[in-house]
């Protein structure tokens, strides 16, 4: 059987196959199911410095092979993840990677302080600088690259854990934010958060997201995914998680030929958080029948017209 | 708890104009099913070009058969319709809470249903009369044509349409206020779209009436994962920071609320 661990700065994952943030929750609302031990890891929703309600609805709408959301990064805050949820990851069988947003720099790093401060089955932080939905929750530094040095630096020197920079599709040169991060002592990328959308009602005339526009995910932005992780895997040396409209073992192994390291399934997990699973077999018969010996070895493997 | 399962189509027809009953031998969801007010979250037909599932109120579970009322709205329901029977339809659930307090003695039930509120209503109504409690049924709908029961007003069924083609001529809310004036302590129960539920709601509560509402949501996954379909509460708008104060997941709280407990707009 091929070997399908894969290795991001000093943790070896038992497969690539993660569940992407916002889409799974804190990890723990659905034990009947889904089986999350079967998972790479998991990304947790965004958590804040504070608790947010988020924005007010409506916050989604379904698109053609899609759906926009806005939902504000409504999240507990950092105070109450790390007293109720974090002690709960004790005996999941899943390594659990934390999602986080904030408005400034002391927020990111205040978050990381007091997640550092308590023992838990947390083995890194993936940042969120790239939320299309909220006025100051990081997309500021995502577009930025200068700031997306700064702010990977300073959460660089505040943990030993994972620190994994989430970058926006949003921006005129995805490989420009991607060198910063890595500059910044990122161990690794994920790419992509949601694409900026907007959808409107023909009948009532009205935005269908509250915020006017929303982020789009699902199968509708697998080709800017896919771009984007291709472009960023050949800018950096640093591994890429690749995220966007991941519904089947062919999208994961699409993700990995074109540079991903790992494969995060987000949109996919509203219609049934078992899907990874599902991904997962899907990718182990691929490389049986391809008689290909490791994931690791197709990583970035796409052959192109143009080198 | 919540499953998934492929539930197999025993029958799909249409009961009125635009709005289908669909009947499936569910018996994982089935035994699950705890009373109406729950809903279930149906997975559309035609792969990934519609990604959302599409949650439907529960409109009756008999053994392991779980009938659910639906009205043609767009693409998906439009295939929900040309389902035969032995087509599978994936459903997720049952999800949610249930109506409560109608087989309280001391209350009148008075149920309050239109549109695509329907299901719930016609549940609850099923439910109060398999366990022998007499309630008042009031259905509203645009025109005569939508409806599929007879008004019966002698066996406490009224019917409304807009456009005065069958029952009362109007909303729900004139026969609501001529049902009650008789009743010594109703008890509200209502589902159907939004201006309904707002002026059963303010009714209920500038009446002193209690009032369960069953809401709709947009809704992603229907299992506390997206965040998606809240709704407002009244309360809880000062604190800075909060979580949960100011609005409700409809998934999880609801979708049942009392009156008091929501507001809508």
């Amino acid at each position: 059987m091929a070997d399908i661990t894969v290795t991001i700065g000093k943790h070896t994952f038992q497969n690539p196959v993660f569940a992407a943030s916002g889409t799974f929750g804190y990890g723990l609302e659905n034990p009947d199911l889904v089986d999350i031990s079967a998972f790479g890891a998991i990304v947790t929703k965004s958590i804040t410095r504070q608790p947010r309600e988020g924005n007010p609805p409506p916050r989604i709408v379904e698109t053609p092979s899609g759906m926009i959301n806005s939902i504000g990064l409504s999240n507990i805050g950092v105070d109450k993840y790390v007293s109720d949820m974090a002690p709960k990851y004790a005996d999941i069988g899943c390594p659990v990677i934390m999602n986080i947003a904030g408005s400034s720099e002391d927020e990111y790093c205040e978050i990381v302080e007091i997640t550092e401060s308590v023992n838990s089955n947390i083995i890194g932080y993936e940042v969120n600088i790239s939320c299309p939905n909220v006025k100051h929750g990081g997309i500021e530094f995502g577009v930025n690259a200068e700031l997306t040095e700064s702010l990977t630096s300073k959460i660089r020197k505040r943990t030993g854990k994972l620190v994994i920079m989430k970058l926006s599709p949003n921006v005129t040169d995805i490989r420009s934010i991607a060198k910063a991060a890595e500059a910044g002592g990122a161990d690794a990328l994920s790419a992509i958060n949601t694409v900026y959308g907007m959808s409107i009602n023909p009948h009532t005339k009205k935005s269908e997201i509250y915020t006017t526009y929303g982020g789009l995910s699902g199968p509708a932005i697998k080709p800017v995914g896919l771009a984007c992780v291709h472009k960023v895997s050949l800018a950096v040396d640093v591994p890429v998680i690749g995220i966007g409209g991941i519904t089947s073992g062919k999208d994961a192994v699409e993700y990995i030929l074109a540079g991903a390291s790992a494969i995060q399934v987000g949109t996919a997990n509203y219609r049934d958080p078992a899907t990874g699973i599902s991904i997962l077999d899907d990718l182990k018969r691929y490389l049986a029948e391809q008689n290909i010996a490791t994931v690791a070895e197709m990583i970035g493997m796409v052959e192109t017209y143009e080198s | 708890m919540k499953v998934i399962e492929n539930t197999v189509v025993k029958s799909n027809t249409e009961i009125a104009s635009g709005i289908w009953e669909l009947v499936a031998d569910s018996p994982k969801i089935c035994s699950e099913y705890r009373g109406p007010g729950q809903f279930v979250s149906i997975l559309p037909i035609d792969g990934w070009q519609h990604p959302l599932r599409r949650p439907m109120s529960i409109a009756a579970v008999k053994k392991s058969s779980l009938t659910i009322i639906y009205k043609i709205f767009g693409d998906v329901t439009s295939e929900f319709s040309k389902l035969q029977k032995g087509d599978n339809l994936n459903m997720l659930g049952p999800i949610g809470n249930t109506f409560s307090g109608w087989d309280d003695s001391g209350y009148d039930p008075v149920l309050v249903g239109g549109g695509v509120g329907l299901a719930p209503i016609l549940n609850l109504k099923n439910t109060c009369a398999d366990n022998g409690i007499a309630v008042a049924v009031i259905i509203g709908a645009r025109r005569g044509a939508e409806h599929f029961m007879d008004h019966d007003p002698d066996n406490g069924l009224w019917l409304t349409t807009d456009d005065g083609s069958l029952g009362a001529a109007g909303t729900v809310m004139p026969t609501l206020e001529d049902v009650i004036a008789s009743l010594p302590n109703p008890r509200l129960f209502a589902c159907g779209p939004e201006p309904m539920l707002e002026a059963v709601r303010d009714f209920s509560i500038a009446k002193g009436i209690p009032a369960e509402l069953s809401v709709e949501s947009y809704m992603a996954c229907g299992i506390e994962l997206c965040q998606g379909c809240v709704i407002a509460k009244p309360n809880g708008q000062d604190k800075k920071n909060s979580y949960h104060e100011r609005y409700s997941l409809v998934c999880a709280d609801g979708p049942i609320y009392e009156a008091k407990d929501i507001s809508f707009g």
